[in-house]
């Protein structure tokens, strides 16, 4: 089973505990980091910045994660379909109360395609 | 069986026309070029397209049109009926290589296309197609459902032992994926079949994801990828190419990179718990593809209603 990319052994099986998930990104540096910065959409005059902010939240440890792994050059980044969809329906459930995650959750589940950067 | 103790013999199976051979190719291509795997793809579908974006050819000659063209498959030469890859996938090229077969079928309308499919296997199992060194993966793709026998064949006989289900949230590819699993189910005590995901290669439809998830959930197995719709497939295909070699950096060769790191590294492979029709339509209702019908207008033309 793959959830946001980590695999979890198949004796797990196929639903995962949202905390089993939250450990594997709870090291992650994101000390260094203000910003999210995600370009939503394909054609350019439908394209849109969306800033992330709020560090206090799975979605924003999760997405950093995502945008450093295997990313030394810290270069503007593609979002897996199937990542971003998993980490807006960990976040749903455990940012529920952060009404900026859940505008962004939105937007993540839509078929938009998205691009990360972090500043 | 014949082949190493480590290789694994893959399939992938789905309503017809929902994208397996353009899904399995791109996805194959992606283990051999990325992960170094070597691949033979077995070809399961009459009209033989499983290998051409590999092959860089409109289609290769298959094992029943060569044996017809000799007579009998006896005469039919291994090197005939399987030909190596092109560019990245060939074995002169560093990195994995990939290798392609054929069974094709009779002409529309004559005999079992399903008999194509047996007799492939037998004579790649007879010629040491499955004893080539260094191979890992064997990938069957299989044409549409399961509901004939011969289709069934890689399954019923143990010959794929990891099913991937190629759908996408529309009510006859849930349905067919649905049925493929009461096919595993029916052999995987005899034969050892088991399902390991279902890739959905996405319509880009409302709540496509969430179905998708849910109906692998209920299955009892795990939606292993979302694959989602990009115009540089049908770019690709027009050059006979897969998207990993068409262009490598693009998005839709990281979608399919990760498609095939995960089936790389894969263990999940279960008994799947088909559903009934009835559970079936629910969900669809559930997720608003189908409009709750009232009992009483069933029956009844616009007019009437």
């Amino acid at each position: 089973m793959f959830v946001l990319g980590f695999h979890f052994p198949a004796s797990m099986g196929n639903q995962i505990p949202d905390e089993l998930v939250a450990e594997k990104i709870a090291d992650v540096d994101i000390s260094d980091v203000k910003e999210i910065k995600l370009l939503m959409g394909t054609k350019d005059k439908d394209k849109e910045w969306i800033s992330y902010t709020n560090k206090d939240t799975f979605l924003f440890r999760a997405m950093v994660h995502y945008f450093k792994e295997e990313n030394p050059d810290k270069a503007q980044k593609y979002m897996i379909y199937m990542n971003r969809y998993q980490m807006s329906a960990i976040s749903k459930r455990v940012d529920a109360a952060d009404d900026e995650t859940m505008k962004l959750c939105h937007n993540l589940d839509s078929m938009e395609q998205f691009r990360i950067e972090v500043a | 069986m014949a082949g190493a103790a480590s290789l694994r013999q893959i399939a992938f199976y789905g309503k017809g026309g929902i994208g397996k051979s353009t899904t399995s190719q791109n996805t194959l291509a992606a283990m051999s070029h990325y992960f170094d795997k070597n691949i033979m793809i077995v070809g399961c579908d009459p009209k033989a397209d499983s290998t051409r974006l590999i092959l860089h050819e409109k289609a290769q000659d298959t094992i029943l049109s060569l044996a017809a063209e000799y007579g009998t498959i006896e005469d039919v030469e291994m090197e005939q009926a399987r030909l190596w890859g092109k560019g990245l996938f060939d074995k002169e090229t560093p990195g994995g290589w990939i290798n392609c077969t054929e069974s094709g079928g009779p002409e529309p309308g004559v005999g079992c296309a399903g008999r194509g499919v047996i007799t492939a296997i037998n004579f790649l199992e007879e010629e040491g197609a499955y004893d080539e060194e260094g191979l890992d993966f064997v990938s069957y793709d299989v044409l549409g459902d399961v509901v004939c026998g011969g289709f069934a064949m890689p399954i019923r006989e143990g010959k794929a032992q990891e099913i991937y289900i190629v759908m996408s949230g529309e009510m006859m590819a849930m349905y067919a994926a649905n049925n493929i699993s009461k096919g595993i189910l029916k052999y995987a005590n005899t034969g050892g079949v088991r399902l390991a995901g279902l890739v959905c290669n996405a319509r880009m439809t409302d709540k496509e994801y969430d179905l998708a998830l849910e109906l692998a959930q209920r299955l009892g197995t795990q939606l292993i990828h979302f694959v989602p719709r990009n115009n540089i497939v049908q770019h690709a295909e027009l050059r006979r190419m897969t998207v990993v070699e068409y262009s490598p950096y693009s998005d839709q060769a990281r979608e399919y990179k990760e498609l095939a790191r995960k089936i790389v590294y894969n263990d999940m492979k279960i008994i799947p718990t088909p559903i009934s029709m009835d559970e079936l339509e629910d969900l669809l209702l559930a997720f608003g593809l189908e409009d709750e019908v009232d009992e009483s207008q069933v029956g009844k033309a616009a007019h009437e209603a």
